[in-house]
This record gives structure tokens, sequence and C-alpha cells, in this order.
């Protein structure tokens, strides 16, 4: 096929985008390169796509987009004076904005109490970095050392609970029968069972063993009136 | 919301040539297809396709409107300078802001025909596709085809006229 100014000329844009392929293409760039008409054509059609390919969009202006939103939702009410004043109050009365406002101040309240800053007697020599940096530290010590203290003595209560607990359970664990059994020919502090008495009972009874003892060295007549 | 205005007055300023009555056009764009946003269906394509064509239609109603006012223009200054013209009433951060080529480029498609030239703009400035192009302008693929190749030969003949060489 022979290609002739007007076929390259509705062609162009299918030769610029790739669109034609193989023999047309060569056919097309055979007629495109050798014609003094279509050359300098092809040639400014390239170049121009080209360049509008890589211009950039206009920046849309500021105030478009509040006119369009004007535009479309309606504008925007502005109220002024008492108006305007009483709205803005109205605004702070709201359950939200309380909550936010009481929120901040317990805030506040916190971290002035912990930099050491007295509400009661406001001093300006309080409010140096330094001073605050200090109170803080003092303060921070201060409650770490009675956390420390608190933990201690619970874990004394804790220890003395559970000693008289231990007490408790062992003398609930004696029965009746276990205690020594009075009988003429029994040791004192021995009982004439054949289990051996409890370690404490025994204590006791070889206590007053030896307290009979010393009443019998002090007093030689009760040694007498026993032997008897 | 940005990015569909951006889109939206890049297309109207390119098409009209003039700031100010491309800010009114986007404003206007905006108000129609905030009205008949239930007319919107899938079936247009995306929904910025749909506002495209909501934009095309728009400005065409609009060229159609001042044709006799540019007519009076024409017949006033029969011989316009291009560059001059276009320079007249634009402000400075406005010319710094367009390119030597995007001036140029602006000059000479304000002088293509409305369908010529909104073809060249959804194709080359838009980058829109072929199929997109089609449903914006509802017209058959061949007809797109055809008009962004006559557009594009066109274009670069006014260009030539005006002293523009091909880098």
């Amino acid at each position: 096929m022979t290609w002739t100014c007007d076929l390259v000329e509705a062609r162009l844009s299918d030769y610029l985008e790739g669109l034609l392929q193989g023999p047309e293409r060569a056919a097309f760039e055979a007629h495109a390169n050798s014609c003094a008409d279509c050359a300098p054509l092809v040639a400014s059609v390239r170049s121009m796509v080209g360049g509008m390919h890589a211009m950039e969009e206009l920046e849309t202006p500021p105030r478009l987009v509040y006119a369009i939103l004007d535009k479309t939702l309606g504008p925007r009410e502005t109220v002024t004076g008492w108006q305007g004043f009483l709205n803005a109050i109205r605004g702070l009365t709201t359950p939200k904005f309380a909550y936010g406002a009481a929120s901040v101040l317990a805030t506040l309240i916190i971290l002035v109490s912990a930099s050491g800053f007295s509400l009661r007697k406001p001093k300006l020599a309080d409010l140096q970095p330094a001073a605050i940096y200090h109170k803080a530290d003092q303060q921070a010590h201060l409650v770490f050392a009675r956390s420390v203290k608190y933990v201690s003595d619970l874990r004394v209560v804790y220890e003395i609970q559970s000693r008289l607990r231990q007490d408790e359970n062992n003398l609930q664990t004696t029965p009746e029968e276990m205690l020594p059994k009075s009988s003429p020919e029994k040791i004192p502090g021995q009982t004439d069972d054949h289990k051996p008495s409890q370690p404490r009972q025994q204590n006791r009874a070889n206590e007053i063993s030896r307290q009979l003892e010393m009443l019998a060295a002090e007093f030689p007549v009760l040694r007498e009136r026993s032997v008897r | 919301m940005r990015r569909h205005t951006r889109r939206i007055f890049n297309i109207c300023y390119r098409f009209t040539g003039n700031r100010t009555e491309a800010e009114d056009l986007s404003q206007d764009v905006f108000l129609r297809v905030y009205r008949t946003l239930g007319s919107y269906r899938s079936a247009h394509g995306g929904f910025a396709t749909w506002a495209t064509s909501v934009t095309r239609n728009l400005l065409i109603d609009h060229y159609r409107r001042t044709k006799r006012d540019r007519i009076t223009d024409s017949l006033d200054d029969k011989m316009p300078v291009v560059e001059n013209k276009e320079s007249a009433g634009r402000r400075p951060d406005e010319q710094a802001l367009l390119g030597e080529l995007s001036m140029q480029v602006q000059s000479a498609l304000t002088r293509l025909s409305p369908e010529l030239r909104e073809a060249v703009i959804l194709r080359d400035l838009q980058q829109l596709e072929y199929a997109e192009i089609q449903t914006v302008l509802a017209v058959p693929a061949g007809t797109v085809k055809s008009r962004i190749n006559r557009g594009r030969i066109e274009l670069a003949r006014i260009l030539q006229q005006m002293g523009v060489r091909p880098a």
C-alpha cells in the first residue's frame, strides 16, 4: 500500500501512540521521512504532545474550595456581637466541655502538687525550674520510701498472722485422749502413755521439776516432810 | 474534594483560557454535581468520569452562551497578537505559574473548535483513556480518535503559525 500525505495525517496519532506495528509502521516512517510536508508535521505534533504530557496542573485557588462549599452547602452563618458571645458561652456549658475542663484541672492539680508548689502559700521562688526539680525529686523519693515501708509492714503483718494461724491449727489438732493421764506412779512432767508427750508439755514439766528442786534446796523442812 | 476541584478547575481553565471564568464554571459544575448526584449511576463509569462529563456539558453550554460576545470581540480586534492578548488581564503570579510552552499551548487551544479542543484537553492534558473520553463525550470510539488526531494536527499548525518551533 502506498502511503499518501492524507493517510499519514489520518494515522499520525496511531503512530505516535505505538498502535502501528510492523510493515505499517515502516511504511509510515518511510513516507514521513521522505515527504517535505509530513516530516515537519510529525516532528511538531510529537514535540507538542510530549510537551503537553509534561505540563503540570495549575494549583486550585484557595478561595475556590470555600466558594464551592458555600454554593453547594449554603453560606456559613457568621454571628457577631452579643449573639456571637452568647453562642460561645452556650458552647462552654455542654457536658463534654465540662468533663474535659475537669480532667484538665485535675491533671494540673496533680502536676502542681507533685512539683511541690504550695497552693495555700504560693511563693514566686517555688516556680523556679531548679526549685521545681528539687521538690519533685524529693517527692518522688518520699513516695518511693513510703511505698517500700508499706510493703515491708505488710510482710511483717502477714508473717505474724501466719504464725498465729499455725499455732491455732496445732492446738486444734491435739485430741483430748492425747493429753497426759494422771497416774500415781507417773513421774511429774511425763505421761504414762506409750506415746511421747508433746515437746511443749515436756518443757513445762521439766521447768516445774526444776523449780521444785530449787524450793527443796531452799527449805530443808519441806524435804524432810516429803521423805517422811 | 480538593482532588476533584483541581481537576475540574484545570479542565475549565484549559477550555476557557480565563482564570475567573474557570473559577465561576468550577463552582457551577459542583453545584450541578451536588444537585444531580441522585442521577449518578456506576454505569456512567467512575465518579471522576461522570463529573468530567458534567463539566464538559457545562463548558459547551457556556461556549454557546458566550459565542456572540466572542464574535463581537473578534470584530473589534481582527488581527490579535495571541501572546499579547493572553498576557493582557493576567496577574504576574499567573505569568510566572504558566511556563512558556504552557502559555503558547493555552493560546493555541483557545483558537481550536470546541469539539477538537475538549478532545485534546481530555487526552493530552488530563491524560484520560480513549474509553473514558468516549464516555465523557458520548460519541463513538472512531469519532474520539478522529477528533483527537485532528485536534493535535490543528494545534500543531496553530503553534507553527505563532512561530513556535518543535524542540
